[in-house]
């Protein structure tokens, strides 16, 4: 860093002296930036050439082929198509992610798919599609969700898999829906792996770096009547909406990332599909059903119900000392949504010998599009429903049920 | 030479006159205000902290002396208590903030006596006027709080580095430790009280103006016989408690039957 011109000032100095100082100063540095900015120019010119010639077509998520298997409602179950050669021995993977966004984001592109690394292992895996929830969706609520769809998506698997247990892996939002229903439900299930999953909504305010827990702080600013009176005025609580409090919560990427950004992968195509596609998954922001999310903000995100055991479902309090399975909790170290205190609070009620944990060098959506998440999560899982699965395996799900529902 | 009678200098003189009066006016009023605003601010930085009707009257006074600019400024925060001049030359007005006057007459109006058959319309325009304006006023308000953050960002920056750092020709380095300081600053904001009022006051009147359009579209609907956003959330309604009561039987169904078989 240069010293400020104030400070080179001499007593010597005459004002003529001066401005001739400042005059070459301002001349000199005109000519640097003026050359820096033509640099930057020419570097950004190439990006601006690469995303004029990229067509819509080429940008696309989620192509690992996959069918459905399951339907109630608007809500469905893909299985994908397995590519290793060799299935392992273990119980299929269920995925369900939350309502705020959208599954593909679990198969984002081929080398950075969490769903081609768990097939490529041999497993077993399935997804749960919530659908497009419009304003007819409107009344379902978080005991819809859990307790009906979930479940129902769920006990499906169990009969296609002999009446045995089957693991649960959620993400986010269908995280806490996944925990919900573990409590409830023990016996449907053999692992419970979770990623990027708030369960205590106050967290641990006083370690939050700068960045984190804006969400948590927010929400908790407003009285229950707002929540109430934004949801009954939209229906829904609007994907838009949600989009816009989310990138609020990285206000310089969010404002600079269209033009220093792209400027910066100076024309590199490679770079620029992969923003491409984040940016096509952002863009895809569903609505959240509007009773579900009074319940997400007001129940969870206020009053911070399932840590203290007063969270109902169907009438039913979920108690989170009730998941007997192993569980794998996974969180991000510089998650801006979930703070880290928020996931690590399962580790409070689950057995210590049933719950393990990954921490993850990285951000939110980190977990499943950076390359190094490749490994560690994908590769984690992995490794760890090797170790859990013949236990699993060997018990059966309680009681058979026949839910299949086609429509 | 010129005759002294010359119509042609006569009017030069008058035009120059009448020039150096006017670039001496100027003089003063730059002179004035930058006095005033260095005195409430600090003379090379800004602060940002400084409030913005102190720094107005310091201002308003150093320029009018004799004049006390407080009385007509305390009553800015609630209702107008006088409609004079003095709330042309409030900066506020000048903003996305409804003049006082606007305000007071339309809170009249959707305030007053509700009568049954007479003004309904005139007084739910006022009411819609009115949410519109606080909403602007929101808003003006929330932009008011990050622009605060801004001026706070850049004066941290200026107060670090200046137009010498391009000497070193990492234009670069210099515009990534501005948008750090920037983002430190912004992420700050986001988490103090003054932001979080502003925050929710926006969303609160934003959600007013909403439901006011919406009651006037279903007011329109009515009117040509067309279903409303009401009428079909109570259809969606009544659908959604069928199901749910369909989906309990036949679970409770299947439970009977399995428990039989048992």
């Amino acid at each position: 860093m240069m010293p400020r011109r104030d400070k080179i000032r001499t007593s010597k100095s005459t004002p003529m002296d001066e401005t001739m100082h400042a005059y070459d100063q301002a001349a000199e540095s005109y000519r640097v930036a003026w050359a820096q900015m033509l640099d930057a120019s020419t570097r950004a010119a190439k990006s601006g050439e690469v995303l004029g010639q990229t067509q819509r077509d080429e940008v696309q998520i989620a192509e690992t082929p996959a069918d459905e298997v399951f339907r109630v409602d608007k809500v469905r179950v893909f299985r994908y198509r397995p590519i290793a050669k060799v299935r392992k021995d273990l119980a299929p993977v269920l995925i369900c992610y939350g309502l705020f966004g959208r599954q593909t984001m679990i198969d984002l592109q081929d080398d950075r798919s969490m769903v081609r690394n768990m097939l490529a292992q041999g497993v077993d895996v399935y997804v749960v599609d919530w659908g497009t929830p419009t304003r007819a969706d409107q009344y379902l609520s978080l005991d819809d969700y859990i307790d009906f769809y979930l479940r129902s998506c769920v006990e499906h698997l169990v009969e296609e898999n002999g009446g045995r247990p089957i693991n649960l892996f959620g993400i986010c939002e269908g995280g806490t829906f996944a925990v919900a229903l573990a409590a409830l439900e023990p016996k449907l299930f053999s692992g419970l792996a979770l990623a990027i999953t708030p369960v205590d909504f106050d967290g641990e305010p006083e370690k939050f770096w700068p960045g984190e827990g804006f969400l948590n702080t927010w929400f908790k600013n407003l009285e229950e009547e707002d929540i109430d009176r934004l949801i009954d005025t939209y229906g829904m609580l609007p994907g838009a909406m949600t989009g816009v409090v989310f990138s609020s919560l990285t206000p310089i990427n969010s404002m600079t990332k269209y033009n220093l950004g792209i400027a910066r992968m100076e024309g590199d195509k490679a770079a620029i599909l992969n923003f491409l596609r984040m940016e096509k998954w952002i863009a895809d922001r569903p609505d959240h059903p509007g009773r579900a999310a009074k319940q997400w903000l007001t129940n969870l995100y206020q009053r911070n119900e399932l840590t203290r055991g007063e969270f109902e479902v169907t009438g039913r309090k979920v108690d989170l000392t009730k998941i007997a399975c192993p569980v794998l909790n996974i969180y991000a170290e510089q998650d801006h949504i979930i703070p880290v205190s928020c996931s690590k609070a399962l580790g409070r009620f689950v057995k210590p010998k049933l719950y393990e944990e990954i921490g993850f060098p990285g951000g939110h959506v980190g977990v499943f599009v950076s390359r190094k998440a490749q490994g560690v999560v994908a590769g984690g899982i992995c490794e760890w429903l090797d170790r859990m699965g013949k236990g699993a395996k060997s018990k059966p799900a309680g009681k058979k049920t026949s839910t299949k529902k086609k429509k | 030479m010129a005759s002294p009678n010359d119509s042609v200098k006569q009017m030069f003189d008058v035009w120059q006159q009448s020039q150096d009066a006017f670039m001496s006016a100027q003089r003063d009023f730059a002179e004035n205000i930058g006095k005033s605003f260095a005195q409430a601010a600090g003379a090379d930085e800004i602060d940002a902290d400084a409030d913005v009707a102190e720094t107005w009257q310091a201002f308003m006074k150093s320029w009018t002396p004799l004049w006390d600019p407080s009385g007509s400024l305390s009553g800015l925060s609630g209702a107008p208590d006088s409609l004079d001049f003095t709330h042309l030359l409030d900066p506020r007005n000048w903003t996305a903030h409804a003049p006082e006057q606007l305000r007071g007459m339309l809170e009249s109006i959707s305030h007053g006596p509700e009568f049954a058959d007479l003004a309904t319309p005139q007084a739910d325009a006022a009411k819609v006027w009115r949410e519109v304006l606080d909403f602007q006023e929101a808003a003006a308000d929330f932009s008011k709080v990050l622009q605060d953050a801004w001026l706070r960002a850049f004066s941290e920056y200026s107060s670090k580095h200046s137009v010498d750092d391009l000497k070193s020709g990492k234009v670069q380095e210099a515009l990534d430790r501005w948008l750090k300081i920037a983002n430190s600053h912004l992420l700050e904001t986001q988490r103090s009280q003054p932001f979080l009022d502003a925050q929710k006051r926006l969303l609160r009147t934003g959600v007013e103006v909403k439901r006011r359009q919406r009651e006037q579209a279903e007011a329109w609907c009515a009117e040509y016989q067309i279903p409303t956003r009401s009428e079909v959330d109570d259809l969606t309604h009544i659908v959604h408690e069928l199901r749910a009561e369909l989906r309990a039987a036949q679970r409770e169904l299947r439970n009977v039957r399995s428990g039989g078989k048992k």
